[in-house]
C-alpha cells in the first residue's frame, strides 16, 4: 500500500507535537549535567550538580520516599476494605461517603493544607513532624486508591464469588484474602502506583504544609530553583524524573496489560 | 450416609418487603434427587438459597438437616456443594487449585488433597486442563470445573442452581445426562433448580411446580406428566390444549357432543366432578385425526410443521383457542384444509373451571 501525503502530514504533525514535549524535558536534563549552562554544551559534561543536590537534598528525597511508602501502606490498608464496603453494600450512607471521599480531589491543595493547619496547627508535636504531611497525602491519595480498586471490584461479581467461597466452608477474612484481593489486584496495583507516584510529586499541600525541617522532595525542588544555579534545579529534576519515570512506565504497562486481558476472546473450544 | 433435608413452615419476605414465597413444608429424603420446577421469578433460587444458608426464612421457619436444625446457622457451617448457573470459580486460580480450595479450607492435608483433585478431575473428565486457568476454558468445560469443586468437599447436600442453562442445546443435554448418572453414583441428596420442563424429568426423582411462590404440585416426573393436579402444572408441563366443557350428570359435554365414562376427577378437592363447567388439558395426543364418519370435531388447519416422526398441525375451529393435532409424518395436509377429529377421553386432564373465567357458570355450581 502506498502511504499518500495524508499519511506523511499527519506524521509530521505528531512528530512536531512530540518535539514540542520532549525537548524541553531533554533541554532541562542535559542542562543539569553541563558545567555551564549559559556557555551550552561546548563546557562540556560534568556529575558535580547532581552530587551538590544529592548532598544538599538527600534528606528531602528519603522523606518523600518513605512519605510516599507509609501513605501507601496507609491507602492500602484502609483503602482496599474500604473500596470493598462501598462496592458491596450500597446504600444511601456509602453513597454520600463516596462524595465525601472525592471532596480532596476537587478542593485546590491549598484549601486542603489550610483546613488542616487550622484544625490541626496548633498541635505542636504534630504539626512539626512528617506525620502532618503524611495526613495530607493520605486525603489526596485516598481517593484514587479506592476508586481504583472499586472500578475493579464492581466487575467482577464479587456476591457470586464469595457466596461460591463460603459454600467451600470459607469465612470472611479466608474469602478476602484468598478471593477478593487477589481479584482486585489489577485495580489495587494501579492504585498503588497512583498513590506513590501522585505522593511522591505532591506540591501545593504539601508546600503549606512542611516547615524547614519536613522538606520533601517537590519542595526541595522549589527551593533549588528559587535559590541556586539553574544547573542545580536541573540536576535536581533529573534526579526526580529518574525516580518517576518507572512509576509512570509500570502504570502504563499495567493499563496495557489490563486492556489486553479483557480484550482476550474465549478460544477454548466447546468439546467438552 | 445420606441427608434428608427437612423445611417447615418455611416463608420468605425480602428486606424490600417483597413477599417471595408463601409459608410450604417440604420434605427431601436421603439421596434423593429434587427438582424445583417452574417459570421465573417463583421462588426456586430462593428456595435454594434458603437451604443453602445464604437467606434465611421468615420467623417460624425450621430448616432441619437429618434433625439438625440448622435454620440459623450460615453458609460455610452447612457443609452444601453449590454449583451455580454463573460457575463463579475463582480467577485468579487453576482449575486444581479451584477444586483444591474446600479441601484446603477443611485442612484436608496436602497428599491427599492432591490425591482428592485428581480424582475429582478424573470423574468429570477434565484432568487435561488440571494447570489451565478459568478464563481459558469453555463453558461446558467450566460448569465441570464447578461440578468438581463442590463435590470435592464431600458435601452433605448438593445445591444446583440452572447449572446447564448457560449452555448449548447439545451440550446441556449431554452434561444432563452426565450429571444424571453422576448424580445416582454418589447417592448424594441434591436439589436442583430449573425451569426448563425436559430436563426437570430427566433428572428428577420427584419434581416440584412452582408457581407464584407456592408449591403447585410435588409428584415424580411420571405424575406430574400424566396426572397434574391444577391447570398452571398441567399447562406448565405441556398440555397446553384446552377445551371448555360441561359435566352434566356424569357426562362430559363439549359443544354439541357427549361422552360417556369419562374419569372426570377433581384432584384438588379430592372428589368427582359430576356437575357443572370444566376445563380440559391435554397434549397433541389428546386428539387425533380420523375418517368424516368417526369425527367428533371438525376444524380448519392454520399451519402444519413438520417434526420428523409426526406433524403438528394447528388446528382453529374447534375450542376458544387453536389447539394442536398430531398426525402421520406421511399424510399430505396443507393449511386452510378441514380436518377431522377424534378425542381420546382418557388423555384428557378435567379440572373445574376457574371462577373467574366463567362467572355465570360457576352460580350453578
Ligand atoms: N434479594 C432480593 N430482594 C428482593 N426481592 C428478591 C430478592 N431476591 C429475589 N427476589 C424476588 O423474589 C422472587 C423470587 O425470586 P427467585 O430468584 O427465587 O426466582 P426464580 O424462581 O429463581 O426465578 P428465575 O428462574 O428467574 O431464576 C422474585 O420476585 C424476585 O424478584
Ligand atoms: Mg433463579
Amino acid at each position: 500500500m502506498r502511504r499518500n501525503w495524508k499519511f506523511y502530514s499527519q506524521l509530521g504533525l505528531t512528530i512536531v507535537l512530540c518535539l514540542f514535549i520532549v525537548v524541553p524535558v531533554v533541554m532541562s536534563a542535559l542542562a543539569g549535567v553541563t558545567v555551564n549552562v549559559f556557555q551550552g554544551l561546548s563546557s562540556g559534561f560534568t556529575l558535580r550538580w547532581i552530587i551538590e543536590v544529592l548532598d544538599l537534598y538527600t534528606d528531602s528525597i528519603l522523606l518523600s520516599l518513605w512519605i510516599a511508602l507509609v501513605c501507601l501502606v496507609v491507602t492500602l490498608v484502609v483503602g482496599v476494605p474500604l473500596a470493598y464496603v462501598l462496592v458491596r453494600r450500597p446504600g444511601r450512607w456509602t453513597r454520600l461517603f463516596e462524595e465525601l471521599l472525592t471532596l480532596p480531589v476537587a478542593i485546590p491543595g491549598l484549601a486542603l493544607a489550610l483546613a488542616l493547619l487550622i484544625t490541626y496547627g496548633g498541635v505542636s508535636g504534630y504539626r512539626s513532624s512528617w506525620l502532618f504531611i503524611l495526613t495530607g497525602h493520605v486525603l489526596f491519595t485516598l481517593p484514587f486508591m479506592v476508586r481504583s480498586v472499586a472500578a475493579v471490584m464492581s466487575a467482577m461479581d464479587m456476591k457470586m464469588l464469595e457466596e461460591g467461597a463460603a459454600s467451600l466452608g470459607a469465612g470472611f477474612w479466608r474469602r478476602f484474602f484468598t478471593v477478593i484481593v487477589p481479584n482486585a489486584k489489577p485495580g489495587i496495583l494501579a492504585g498503588a502506583l497512583m498513590v506513590v507516584t501522585l505522593s511522591i510529586g505532591e506540591f501545593n499541600l504539601t508546600w503549606m504544609l512542611h516547615t524547614p525541617l519536613t522538606k520533601t522532595l517537590p519542595v526541595g525542588l522549589a527551593d533549588a530553583y528559587a535559590s541556586m544555579r539553574l544547573e542545580i534545579g536541573s540536576a535536581y529534576t533529573l534526579i526526580f524524573f529518574v525516580l518517576i519515570m518507572p512509576l509512570l512506565i509500570a502504570m502504563q504497562t499495567l493499563a496495557d496489560r489490563g486492556k489486553r486481558a479483557s480484550k482476550r476472546i474465549d478460544t477454548a473450544e466447546d468439546t467438552l | 450416609m445420606t441427608t434428608q433435608i427437612k423445611l417447615r413452615d418455611c416463608a420468605k419476605t425480602f428486606a424490600d418487603g417483597t413477599r417471595a414465597l408463601a409459608p410450604f413444608d417440604l420434605t427431601i429424603e436421603g439421596g434423593e434427587t429434587i427438582v424445583l420446577l417452574g417459570p421465573s421469578g417463583c421462588g426456586k433460587t430462593t428456595i435454594l438459597r434458603m437451604i443453602a444458608g445464604l437467606e434465611f426464612p421468615d420467623k417460624g421457619g425450621v430448616i432441619t438437616f437429618d434433625g439438625d436444625d440448622v435454620t440459623h446457622q450460615s453458609i460455610e457451617k452447612r457443609r452444601v456443594g453449590m454449583v451455580f448457573q454463573s460457575y463463579a470459580l475463582f480467577p485468579n486460580m487453576t482449575v486444581a487449585q479451584n477444586v483444591a480450595y474446600g479441601l484446603k479450607v477443611h485442612g484436608v492435608s496436602r497428599d491427599e488433597s492432591d490425591a482428592r483433585v485428581k480424582a475429582m478431575l478424573e470423574m468429570m473428565h477434565i484432568e487435561m486442563l488440571a494447570d489451565r486457568a478459568i478464563d481459558q476454558l469453555s463453558g461446558g468445560q467450566r460448569q465441570r470445573v464447578a461440578l468438581a469443586r463442590a463435590i470435592a468437599v464431600q458435601p452433605r447436600v448438593l445445591l444446583l442452581d440452572e447449572p446447564l442453562t448457560a449452555l448449548d442445546a447439545k451440550l446441556r443435554v449431554r452434561l444432563r445426562t452426565e450429571i444424571n448418572a453422576l448424580l445416582r453414583k454418589l447417592g448424594i441428596t441434591a436439589v436442583y433448580v430449573t425451569h426448563d420442563q425436559e430436563e426437570a424429568m430427566a433428572l428428577g426423582d420427584r419434581i416440584v411446580v412452582m408457581q407464584k411462590g407456592e408449591i403447585a404440585q410435588i409428584g415424580t416426573p411420571r405424575d406430574i406428566y400424566r396426572k397434574p393436579q391444577n391447570p398452571f402444572v398441567a399447562d406448565f408441563v405441556g398440555a397446553a390444549n384446552r377445551l371448555d366443557g360441561q359435566m352434566r350428570d356424569g357426562r362430559l359435554h363439549i359443544g354439541n357432543h357427549v361422552f360417556d365414562a369419562v374419569d372426570a376427577f377433581d384432584p384438588r378437592h379430592g372428589a368427582i366432578i359430576d356437575q357443572g363447567p370444566v376445563e380440559l388439558f391435554f397434549r397433541a395426543d389428546g386428539l387425533s385425526t380420523c375418517d368424516a364418519q368417526d369425527a367428533d370435531f371438525t376444524g380448519r388447519v392454520e399451519a402444519v410443521s413438520y417434526l420428523g416422526e409426526r406433524l403438528r398441525l394447528t388446528v382453529s375451529g374447534i375450542g376458544p383457542q387453536s389447539v394442536m393435532v398430531d398426525t402421520h409424518a406421511d399424510d399430505v395436509i396443507a393449511a386452510g384444509a378441514d380436518v377431522h377429529c377424534q378425542i381420546n377421553p382418557d388423555r384428557l386432564t378435567i379440572f373445574p373451571a376457574m371462577r373467574e373465567r366463567t362467572p355465570a357458570a360457576s352460580d350453578a355450581r
